[in-house]
């Protein structure tokens, strides 16, 4: 298919939902506060603009995700391709981890609320925990799985150092794996991101429980839609920079 | 004539179960400055274990692995060539050439001047700049081949370089290698277990049988070069030593049962 036909589609399918949304909303059949239309959604736009509220929003809750996506995938990425490497850590972490990763990163809400208050330090903290365990995995993985024949050409060509190999091979050979689990914490960040801040930490999360609270489902559309539209921009550019780190692969 | 490298008494294998599997045991080997060796002998029979401990890639259990080759900051004494090219799929092809220099006492020109001659010495110049993936397998051993001549080793080793190869590809990428060869003057270590092959490049052919396994035959090829593929002089070599082979075979079946 060429390129503009997929963006065709694409466009297509998008315009058509709405369509069936909007028909399915002015049909009468439901209250217009249990589904508001989309035609709803630009003027609780142009209101929440004028109060400011939409931008402090985005802003509060994107440096919130900002500052858990770096400390997570930070600390994932590095922590996961350090213990791949030690092979006795390796061991020994295997059972902490089974038992400490299926809690879910929204569990620790009470502990982020004991130790931050409710701050933003909570809300990134909560959110980076999720992307820690995305990414640490994907690092840990992908080191593991390098192909043992290319470290070898490495040693047979003089890289015999520890950095060395790491900074030849592994780590090349690995960023396939790690940028897909960066990727993916960089969509995980944005579910937990709002979920973080319906305990009252102010960003779009708190927003959308107030406008809950006043039956505005307008706006709380609005902050849904937001929310879909940054994690796809975001995502977006990710994409972009992976491919180009990625040209290599066929 | 002076040796480059001169091995004795060695015994080697692998690790296993906090044991030692002893696959060669006490071999003698050596090469001479600027002669094609060629090592022949079944698969699994400890060729490519043998290049592993002359590189450095393994440890020998006992014995002595002598490099006669002059050290000198911007080359290295020994290169190796795997049977699966083994590049970089992250690096274009140049950046592949340049992975053994990347060590040496070289500034960044001399290193691309030094990958540059090399890939031309392997007729591959056009293909600077492409990803490995998008290189043909007799490409990517070409450029294999010319990763390990870029850091001008005195002794060019070569596990079943062509093993993976169709016959055509094979036989062509053979006379490119015997040209190198000549125009560089390499001694070089070459194993493969075709019999043929063997006889067709090498001066010397050396065969490995038993178990362990040790050198049990030596012959030595003078037809000159350019050698006929199907003359009888070859055919002669060949025959001569298949029923080496056989012989050492006969004797490795009879001293492991
Ligand atoms: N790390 C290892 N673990 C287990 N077996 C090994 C290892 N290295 C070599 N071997 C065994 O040693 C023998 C020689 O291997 P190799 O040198 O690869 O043979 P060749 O190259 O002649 O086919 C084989 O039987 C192989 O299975
Ligand atoms: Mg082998």
């Amino acid at each position: 298919m060429t390129k503009t036909k997929t963006l065709a589609l694409g466009a297509v399918g998008l315009v058509s939902l709405l369509l069936l949304w909007e028909g399915f909303a002015r049909s009468g059949a439901v209250q217009s506060t249990l589904i508001p239309a989309p035609s709803a959604v630009p003027a609780a736009w142009m209101s929440e603009w004028d109060l400011g509220f939409w931008q402090d929003m985005v802003a509060a809750s994107f440096s919130h995700y900002a500052v858990g996506l770096l400390i997570g995938s930070f600390l994932g990425v590095c922590i996961g391709v350090a213990v791949a490497l030690m092979p006795r850590v390796n061991a020994s972490q295997a059972w902490i981890v089974r038992i400490v990763r299926p809690i879910p990163p929204l569990a620790w809400i009470p502990f982020a609320i004991i130790w931050f208050g409710v701050s933003e330090t909570a809300a990134a903290f909560i959110i980076s925990i999720g992307i820690f365990w995305i990414n640490y995995f994907a690092a840990l993985t992908a080191v593991q799985s390098v192909d043992k024949d290319l470290i070898e050409v490495a040693r047979a060509f003089g890289h015999h150092s520890a950095i060395g190999r790491l900074f030849k091979v592994i780590l090349p050979a690995a960023s396939p794996g790690i940028l897909g689990g960066l990727r993916t914490g960089l969509g995980q960040g944005w579910m937990t991101v709002i979920a973080a801040e319906l305990f009252g930490i102010p960003g779009i999360g708190q927003r959308m429980i107030e406008a809950s609270g006043l039956l505005a489902t307008d706006v709380v559309v609005l902050y849904m839609l937001t929310i879909g539209a940054l994690y796809g921009i975001t995502d977006y550019i990710f994409m972009l920079a992976q491919n180009r780190l990625l040209a290599w692969q066929k | 004539m002076a040796k480059i490298i001169e091995i004795s008494g060695l015994s080697l294998g692998f690790q296993r179960d906090e044991q030692q599997h002893t696959v060669l045991e006490n071999l003698h080997l050596g090469v001479e400055r600027g002669e094609f060796l060629a090592i022949v002998g079944p698969s699994g029979v400890g060729k490519s274990t043998l290049l592993r401990v002359v590189v450095g890639l393994t440890q020998a259990f006992a014995g002595d692995v002598k490099v006669l080759a002059d050290k000198t900051p911007n080359r290295r004494p020994i290169a190796m060539v795997f049977q699966e090219a083994r590049l970089l799929p992250w690096r274009k092809v140049l950046r592949n050439i340049m992975l053994g220099l990347e060590g040496l006492d070289l500034d960044a020109a001399t290193r691309r001047e030094r990958a540059e001659r090399a890939l031309s010495l392997v007729g591959l110049a056009h293909c600077a700049e492409r990803w490995p993936h998008e290189l043909s397998g007799g490409q990517r051993q070409r450029i294999g081949l010319a990763r390990a001549l870029a850091v001008e080793p005195e002794l060019l080793l070569m596990d079943e370089p062509f093993a993976a190869l169709d016959a055509i590809t094979r036989q062509g990428l053979q006379d490119e290698l015997l040209r190198i060869w000549a125009e560089t003057k390499k001694s070089i270590l070459f194993v493969t277990h075709d019999i043929d092959e063997a006889a067709y490049l090498a001066d010397r052919v050396i065969l490995l049988g038993g178990s362990p396994a040790h050198v049990t035959r030596e012959f030595s090829i003078r037809t000159p070069r350019p050698r006929a593929r199907d003359g009888a002089a070859l055919a002669a070599a060949v025959g001569e030593i298949r029923a080496g082979l056989s012989e050492s075979y006969a004797y490795r079946v009879a001293s492991s049962a």
